[in-house]
Protein backbone atom coordinates (compact mmCIF):
# COMPACT_ATOMS: atom_id res chain seq x y z
CA UNK A 1 0.00 0.00 0.00
CA UNK A 2 1.27 3.64 -0.62
CA UNK A 3 2.00 4.88 2.41
CA UNK A 4 -0.18 7.82 3.76
CA UNK A 5 2.29 10.28 4.23
CA UNK A 6 1.85 12.15 8.04
CA UNK A 7 -1.69 12.61 8.18
CA UNK A 8 -1.50 16.51 8.19
CA UNK A 9 -3.10 18.29 11.53
CA UNK A 10 -6.77 19.14 12.03
CA UNK A 11 -8.20 21.94 10.03
CA UNK A 12 -9.16 24.72 12.45
CA UNK A 13 -12.14 24.30 12.93
CA UNK A 14 -14.13 27.24 12.33
CA UNK A 15 -16.87 28.10 15.03
CA UNK A 16 -20.22 27.04 14.60
CA UNK A 17 -21.18 30.64 13.06
CA UNK A 18 -20.90 29.44 9.25
CA UNK A 19 -23.54 27.39 8.41
CA UNK A 20 -22.76 23.70 8.51
CA UNK A 21 -23.43 23.11 4.61
CA UNK A 22 -20.22 25.02 3.85
CA UNK A 23 -18.13 23.88 6.30
CA UNK A 24 -17.46 20.28 4.69
CA UNK A 25 -13.81 19.47 4.99
CA UNK A 26 -11.89 20.68 1.93
CA UNK A 27 -9.89 23.37 3.57
CA UNK A 28 -6.04 22.93 1.98
CA UNK A 29 -3.32 21.11 3.98
CA UNK A 30 -6.33 19.27 5.91
CA UNK A 31 -7.88 15.71 5.49
CA UNK A 32 -9.74 17.46 1.93
CA UNK A 33 -6.26 17.10 1.16
CA UNK A 34 -5.30 13.62 2.17
CA UNK A 35 -8.62 12.28 1.06
CA UNK A 36 -7.63 13.88 -2.61
CA UNK A 37 -4.75 12.04 -2.73
CA UNK A 38 -5.75 8.79 -1.47
CA UNK A 39 -8.81 8.84 -4.16
CA UNK A 40 -5.84 9.68 -6.62
CA UNK A 41 -4.15 6.87 -5.63
CA UNK A 42 -7.51 4.42 -6.00
CA UNK A 43 -7.96 5.86 -9.65
CA UNK A 44 -4.40 4.79 -10.53
CA UNK A 45 -5.02 1.71 -8.67
CA UNK A 46 -7.48 1.27 -10.56
CA UNK A 47 -6.11 2.28 -13.90
CA UNK A 48 -3.47 -0.31 -13.89
CA UNK A 49 -5.79 -2.66 -12.82
CA UNK A 50 -7.71 -2.02 -15.82
CA UNK A 51 -4.19 -2.32 -18.29
CA UNK A 52 -3.48 -5.35 -16.16
CA UNK A 53 -6.85 -7.10 -17.12
CA UNK A 54 -6.48 -5.10 -20.91
CA UNK A 55 -2.90 -7.23 -21.23
CA UNK A 56 -3.79 -10.36 -20.08
CA UNK A 57 -7.11 -10.40 -22.57
CA UNK A 58 -4.81 -9.38 -25.21
CA UNK A 59 -2.34 -11.85 -24.53
CA UNK A 60 0.58 -9.79 -23.37
CA UNK A 61 0.04 -10.33 -19.98
CA UNK A 62 -0.10 -12.87 -17.52
CA UNK A 63 -3.43 -13.85 -15.68
CA UNK A 64 -1.96 -13.83 -11.85
CA UNK A 65 -0.61 -10.31 -12.61
CA UNK A 66 -4.11 -9.21 -13.90
CA UNK A 67 -5.62 -10.86 -10.26
CA UNK A 68 -2.65 -8.93 -8.21
CA UNK A 69 -3.56 -5.72 -9.78
CA UNK A 70 -7.25 -6.24 -9.28
CA UNK A 71 -6.53 -6.59 -5.52
CA UNK A 72 -4.32 -4.04 -5.24
CA UNK A 73 -6.77 -1.89 -6.69
CA UNK A 74 -10.02 -3.19 -4.56
CA UNK A 75 -8.11 -3.11 -1.24
CA UNK A 76 -6.86 0.65 -2.18
CA UNK A 77 -10.61 0.98 -2.58
CA UNK A 78 -11.37 0.03 0.21
CA UNK A 79 -9.20 1.20 2.24
CA UNK A 80 -9.99 4.88 0.74
CA UNK A 81 -13.77 4.42 1.93
CA UNK A 82 -12.81 3.54 4.71
CA UNK A 83 -11.07 6.18 5.78
CA UNK A 84 -13.98 8.67 4.11
CA UNK A 85 -16.37 6.42 6.57
CA UNK A 86 -14.04 7.65 9.62
CA UNK A 87 -13.90 11.01 8.09
CA UNK A 88 -17.85 11.75 8.10
CA UNK A 89 -18.33 9.96 11.04
CA UNK A 90 -16.08 12.25 12.66
CA UNK A 91 -17.30 15.19 11.60
CA UNK A 92 -20.59 14.46 12.33
CA UNK A 93 -19.61 13.41 16.02
CA UNK A 94 -18.25 17.13 15.74
CA UNK A 95 -21.07 18.40 14.55
CA UNK A 96 -23.30 16.83 17.32
CA UNK A 97 -20.78 18.11 19.83
CA UNK A 98 -23.38 20.28 22.14
CA UNK A 99 -21.88 23.34 22.58
CA UNK B 1 7.05 3.56 6.94
CA UNK B 2 9.82 1.27 6.49
CA UNK B 3 7.15 -1.96 7.07
CA UNK B 4 4.93 -0.82 4.26
CA UNK B 5 7.81 -0.76 1.65
CA UNK B 6 9.04 -4.04 3.57
CA UNK B 7 5.94 -5.74 2.40
CA UNK B 8 5.75 -4.36 -0.74
CA UNK B 9 9.14 -6.10 -1.40
CA UNK B 10 7.51 -9.50 -0.15
CA UNK B 11 4.70 -9.31 -2.29
CA UNK B 12 6.69 -8.07 -5.46
CA UNK B 13 8.85 -11.05 -4.82
CA UNK B 14 6.05 -13.39 -3.97
CA UNK B 15 4.66 -11.98 -7.40
CA UNK B 16 7.95 -12.76 -8.92
CA UNK B 17 8.00 -15.89 -8.07
CA UNK B 18 4.77 -16.52 -9.74
CA UNK B 19 5.67 -15.49 -12.52
CA UNK B 20 8.75 -17.48 -12.63
CA UNK B 21 7.17 -20.38 -11.79
CA UNK B 22 4.67 -19.81 -14.84
CA UNK B 23 7.89 -19.77 -17.43
CA UNK B 24 9.34 -22.69 -16.27
CA UNK B 25 5.96 -24.72 -16.29
CA UNK B 26 5.87 -22.95 -20.52
CA UNK B 27 9.21 -24.30 -21.11
CA UNK B 28 8.88 -27.64 -20.07
CA UNK B 29 5.55 -27.64 -21.56
CA UNK B 30 7.34 -26.39 -24.45
CA UNK B 31 9.84 -29.43 -24.32
CA UNK B 32 7.31 -32.42 -23.69
CA UNK B 33 5.63 -30.89 -26.69
CA UNK B 34 8.76 -31.90 -28.79
CA UNK B 35 9.34 -35.81 -26.67
CA UNK B 36 9.54 -37.01 -30.31
CA UNK B 37 10.95 -34.10 -32.64
CA UNK B 38 14.17 -35.15 -33.66
CA UNK B 39 17.12 -32.99 -32.51
CA UNK B 40 15.18 -31.14 -30.77
CA UNK B 41 16.91 -29.98 -27.27
CA UNK B 42 15.76 -29.46 -23.99
CA UNK B 43 15.76 -25.92 -22.99
CA UNK B 44 15.14 -24.19 -19.59
CA UNK B 45 14.32 -20.75 -18.35
CA UNK B 46 16.62 -18.83 -17.05
CA UNK B 47 16.67 -15.56 -14.72
CA UNK B 48 18.99 -13.00 -14.09
CA UNK B 49 18.54 -13.05 -10.17
CA UNK B 50 17.67 -15.59 -7.77
CA UNK B 51 15.06 -14.36 -6.08
CA UNK B 52 16.96 -13.24 -2.60
CA UNK B 53 18.79 -10.87 -4.60
CA UNK B 54 15.78 -9.67 -5.95
CA UNK B 55 14.35 -9.13 -2.34
CA UNK B 56 17.12 -6.50 -2.03
CA UNK B 57 16.68 -5.13 -4.86
CA UNK B 58 13.29 -4.51 -5.24
CA UNK B 59 13.67 -3.49 -1.11
CA UNK B 60 15.48 -0.46 -2.53
CA UNK B 61 14.00 0.35 -5.41
CA UNK B 62 10.27 0.51 -4.61
CA UNK B 63 8.55 3.18 -3.54
CA UNK B 64 5.14 2.43 -4.42
CA UNK B 65 2.70 -0.26 -5.24
CA UNK B 66 2.71 1.03 -9.33
CA UNK B 67 6.00 -0.49 -9.65
CA UNK B 68 5.60 -3.87 -8.46
CA UNK B 69 3.41 -5.02 -11.55
CA UNK B 70 6.42 -3.71 -13.59
CA UNK B 71 8.98 -5.07 -11.62
CA UNK B 72 7.53 -8.72 -12.59
CA UNK B 73 7.68 -8.18 -15.68
CA UNK B 74 11.09 -9.15 -16.33
CA UNK B 75 10.83 -11.50 -19.36
CA UNK B 76 12.92 -14.62 -18.85
CA UNK B 77 15.51 -16.14 -21.50
CA UNK B 78 15.65 -19.58 -22.23
CA UNK B 79 18.82 -21.45 -22.56
CA UNK B 80 19.77 -24.95 -23.65
CA UNK B 81 20.31 -27.20 -21.08
CA UNK B 82 24.10 -29.27 -20.88
CA UNK B 83 24.69 -32.60 -19.95
CA UNK B 84 21.27 -34.33 -21.10
CA UNK B 85 22.02 -37.73 -22.89
CA UNK B 86 20.26 -37.74 -26.15
CA UNK B 87 19.09 -40.16 -27.69
CA UNK B 88 19.61 -41.90 -31.19
CA UNK B 89 17.33 -38.79 -33.39
CA UNK B 90 19.65 -36.25 -31.33
CA UNK B 91 16.49 -35.23 -28.77
CA UNK B 92 17.12 -35.23 -25.36
CA UNK B 93 14.28 -34.49 -23.76
CA UNK B 94 13.61 -36.58 -20.55
CA UNK B 95 9.95 -37.52 -20.12
CA UNK B 96 10.07 -37.33 -16.37
CA UNK B 97 12.68 -34.63 -16.01
CA UNK B 98 10.01 -32.48 -18.02
CA UNK B 99 6.80 -33.69 -15.83
CA UNK B 100 9.01 -33.21 -12.42
CA UNK B 101 9.81 -29.42 -13.17
CA UNK B 102 6.33 -29.03 -14.25
CA UNK B 103 5.17 -30.42 -10.79
CA UNK B 104 7.70 -28.17 -8.81
CA UNK B 105 6.74 -25.30 -10.88
CA UNK B 106 2.54 -25.74 -10.26
CA UNK B 107 3.95 -26.09 -6.10
CA UNK B 108 6.10 -22.94 -6.19
CA UNK B 109 3.25 -21.03 -7.55
CA UNK B 110 0.70 -22.28 -5.74
CA UNK B 111 3.04 -21.53 -2.44
CA UNK B 112 3.13 -18.26 -3.65
CA UNK B 113 -0.48 -18.01 -4.33
CA UNK B 114 -1.14 -18.75 -0.79
CA UNK B 115 0.71 -16.43 0.63
CA UNK B 116 0.07 -13.61 -1.27
CA UNK B 117 -3.67 -14.40 -0.43
CA UNK B 118 -2.92 -14.42 2.97
CA UNK B 119 -1.08 -11.33 2.69
CA UNK B 120 -3.98 -9.60 1.18
CA UNK B 121 -6.85 -11.26 3.52
CA UNK B 122 -4.21 -9.44 6.42
CA UNK B 123 -4.84 -5.93 4.94
CA UNK B 124 -8.35 -6.70 3.96
CA UNK B 125 -8.53 -7.67 7.78
CA UNK B 126 -6.81 -4.56 9.10
CA UNK B 127 -8.85 -2.02 6.99
CA UNK B 128 -11.88 -3.83 7.66
CA UNK B 129 -11.09 -3.58 11.77
CA UNK B 130 -11.50 -7.23 11.51
CA UNK B 131 -14.54 -7.51 10.50
CA UNK C 1 -0.47 -15.11 -25.94
CA UNK C 2 0.06 -14.84 -22.24
CA UNK C 3 2.54 -17.57 -21.12
CA UNK C 4 0.00 -20.15 -19.77
CA UNK C 5 -2.76 -19.69 -22.60
CA UNK C 6 1.07 -20.49 -25.01
CA UNK C 7 1.97 -23.67 -22.89
CA UNK C 8 -1.70 -25.21 -23.58
CA UNK C 9 -1.37 -24.68 -27.18
CA UNK C 10 2.20 -26.03 -27.04
CA UNK C 11 0.68 -29.01 -25.12
CA UNK C 12 -2.73 -29.14 -27.00
CA UNK C 13 -0.38 -28.82 -30.77
CA UNK C 14 1.68 -31.98 -29.39
CA UNK C 15 -1.51 -33.94 -28.50
CA UNK C 16 -2.38 -33.47 -32.00
CA UNK C 17 1.08 -34.55 -33.72
CA UNK C 18 1.04 -37.80 -31.04
CA UNK C 19 -2.41 -38.56 -32.41
CA UNK C 20 -1.44 -38.73 -35.73
CA UNK C 21 1.93 -40.64 -34.88
CA UNK C 22 -0.34 -43.30 -33.64
CA UNK C 23 -3.06 -43.30 -36.83
CA UNK C 24 -0.16 -43.28 -38.85
CA UNK C 25 1.12 -46.55 -37.08
CA UNK C 26 -2.88 -48.22 -36.64
CA UNK C 27 -2.68 -48.02 -40.23
CA UNK C 28 0.47 -49.23 -41.08
CA UNK C 29 -0.03 -52.60 -38.87
CA UNK C 30 -3.36 -53.00 -41.07
CA UNK C 31 -1.44 -53.14 -44.07
CA UNK C 32 1.12 -55.07 -42.97
CA UNK C 33 -0.10 -57.92 -45.49
CA UNK C 34 -1.65 -55.51 -47.73
CA UNK C 35 0.35 -56.64 -51.35
CA UNK C 36 -1.95 -54.88 -53.37
CA UNK C 37 -2.66 -51.13 -52.85
CA UNK C 38 -4.20 -48.52 -55.16
CA UNK C 39 -1.32 -48.66 -57.64
CA UNK C 40 -1.15 -51.91 -57.63
CA UNK C 41 1.95 -52.14 -55.64
CA UNK C 42 2.26 -53.42 -52.26
CA UNK C 43 1.19 -51.00 -49.01
CA UNK C 44 4.50 -48.83 -48.39
CA UNK C 45 5.44 -48.02 -44.89
CA UNK C 46 4.14 -44.56 -43.81
CA UNK C 47 6.45 -42.40 -40.94
CA UNK C 48 5.55 -38.98 -39.43
CA UNK C 49 8.30 -36.30 -39.32
CA UNK C 50 7.51 -34.17 -36.58
CA UNK C 51 8.94 -30.54 -36.47
CA UNK C 52 9.29 -27.83 -33.67
CA UNK C 53 6.99 -25.44 -34.23
CA UNK C 54 8.81 -21.70 -33.75
CA UNK C 55 5.44 -19.86 -34.26
CA UNK C 56 4.99 -20.07 -30.94
CA UNK C 57 8.21 -18.72 -30.23
CA UNK C 58 7.01 -15.46 -32.06
CA UNK C 59 3.95 -15.15 -30.53
CA UNK C 60 5.64 -15.21 -26.56
CA UNK C 61 7.83 -12.38 -28.05
CA UNK C 62 10.36 -14.84 -26.20
CA UNK C 63 12.27 -17.77 -27.66
CA UNK C 64 11.45 -21.27 -25.73
CA UNK C 65 8.30 -23.11 -25.71
CA UNK C 66 7.83 -24.36 -29.01
CA UNK C 67 4.80 -26.52 -30.16
CA UNK C 68 5.23 -29.25 -32.43
CA UNK C 69 3.96 -29.75 -35.89
CA UNK C 70 3.70 -32.63 -37.91
CA UNK C 71 5.58 -31.34 -41.02
CA UNK C 72 5.39 -34.56 -43.25
CA UNK C 73 4.02 -38.06 -43.44
CA UNK C 74 6.36 -39.42 -45.84
CA UNK C 75 7.07 -43.04 -47.37
CA UNK C 76 9.70 -45.47 -46.39
CA UNK C 77 11.19 -46.02 -48.79
CA UNK C 78 13.18 -49.70 -47.20
CA UNK C 79 13.24 -52.22 -50.14
CA UNK C 80 9.39 -54.54 -49.66
CA UNK C 81 10.07 -57.46 -48.19
CA UNK C 82 10.22 -60.97 -50.27
CA UNK C 83 8.02 -63.89 -49.43
CA UNK C 84 7.94 -67.17 -51.10
CA UNK C 85 4.11 -68.52 -51.60
CA UNK C 86 3.90 -69.58 -54.82
CA UNK C 87 0.08 -70.15 -54.15
CA UNK C 88 -0.69 -65.95 -53.32
CA UNK C 89 -2.22 -64.21 -56.53
CA UNK C 90 0.21 -61.41 -56.67
CA UNK C 91 3.04 -63.87 -56.76
CA UNK C 92 5.97 -63.65 -58.97
CA UNK C 93 6.92 -66.11 -61.46
CA UNK C 94 9.12 -67.13 -59.08
CA UNK C 95 7.28 -67.59 -56.58
CA UNK C 96 7.70 -65.23 -54.61
CA UNK C 97 5.27 -62.37 -53.15
CA UNK C 98 6.44 -58.29 -52.70
CA UNK C 99 4.94 -57.50 -48.57
CA UNK C 100 4.84 -54.36 -47.63
CA UNK C 101 7.85 -53.15 -45.65
CA UNK C 102 6.25 -52.95 -42.60
CA UNK C 103 7.71 -54.00 -39.41
CA UNK C 104 4.75 -54.93 -36.78
CA UNK C 105 6.90 -55.66 -33.64
CA UNK C 106 8.69 -51.82 -34.57
CA UNK C 107 5.41 -50.31 -35.22
CA UNK C 108 3.62 -51.42 -31.80
CA UNK C 109 7.01 -49.64 -30.21
CA UNK C 110 5.98 -46.02 -31.99
CA UNK C 111 2.37 -46.40 -30.85
CA UNK C 112 3.32 -47.21 -27.37
CA UNK C 113 5.77 -44.08 -27.31
CA UNK C 114 3.52 -41.53 -28.90
CA UNK C 115 0.61 -43.22 -26.51
CA UNK C 116 3.01 -42.18 -23.83
CA UNK C 117 4.07 -38.97 -25.19
CA UNK C 118 0.01 -38.12 -25.33
CA UNK C 119 -0.66 -39.14 -21.73
CA UNK C 120 2.03 -36.94 -20.76
CA UNK C 121 1.11 -33.99 -22.70
CA UNK C 122 -2.05 -34.36 -21.45
CA UNK C 123 -0.74 -34.62 -17.84
CA UNK C 124 0.99 -31.80 -18.80
CA UNK C 125 -2.06 -29.76 -19.79
CA UNK C 126 -3.24 -30.47 -16.23
CA UNK C 127 -0.43 -29.15 -14.33
CA UNK C 128 -1.07 -25.87 -16.37
CA UNK C 129 -4.48 -25.86 -15.42
CA UNK C 130 -3.77 -26.11 -12.13
CA UNK C 131 -1.73 -22.77 -12.61
CA UNK C 132 -4.48 -20.88 -14.20
CA UNK C 133 -7.05 -21.94 -11.46
CA UNK C 134 -4.12 -21.18 -8.78
CA UNK C 135 -4.23 -17.61 -10.71
CA UNK C 136 -8.05 -17.00 -10.03
CA UNK C 137 -7.60 -17.81 -6.68
CA UNK C 138 -6.08 -14.67 -6.03
CA UNK C 139 -9.27 -12.78 -6.67
CA UNK C 140 -10.78 -15.17 -3.80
Amino acid sequence: MSPISAIPSLPSISPSTGSPSTSAPAGAGGFGEALTKMINAVEQSGDSANTAVEQMLSGTGEVHDAMIALQRAELSLQLTVQVRNKLVQAYQDIMRMPV
Amino acid sequence: MSDINNDSAIMAALGRQMTQAVAKQAVAAGNLANLDTPNYRTREATFDDVLNGEMQKVKMTITDQHQIASSAQSTPKTAEVDGLESRRDGNNVQLDRELLTMTKAAADFAAAQQALSAKFRLIRFAINEGR
Amino acid sequence: MSTLNNAINASASALNAERTRIEVAVSNIANADSTRGPDGKPYRRRDVVLAADHAFDAALGQAGVSGVKVAAVVEDQTPFKRRYDPSHPDADKDGFVAMPNVDTPEEMVNMMTASRAYQANLTAIGLIRELVNKSLELGK
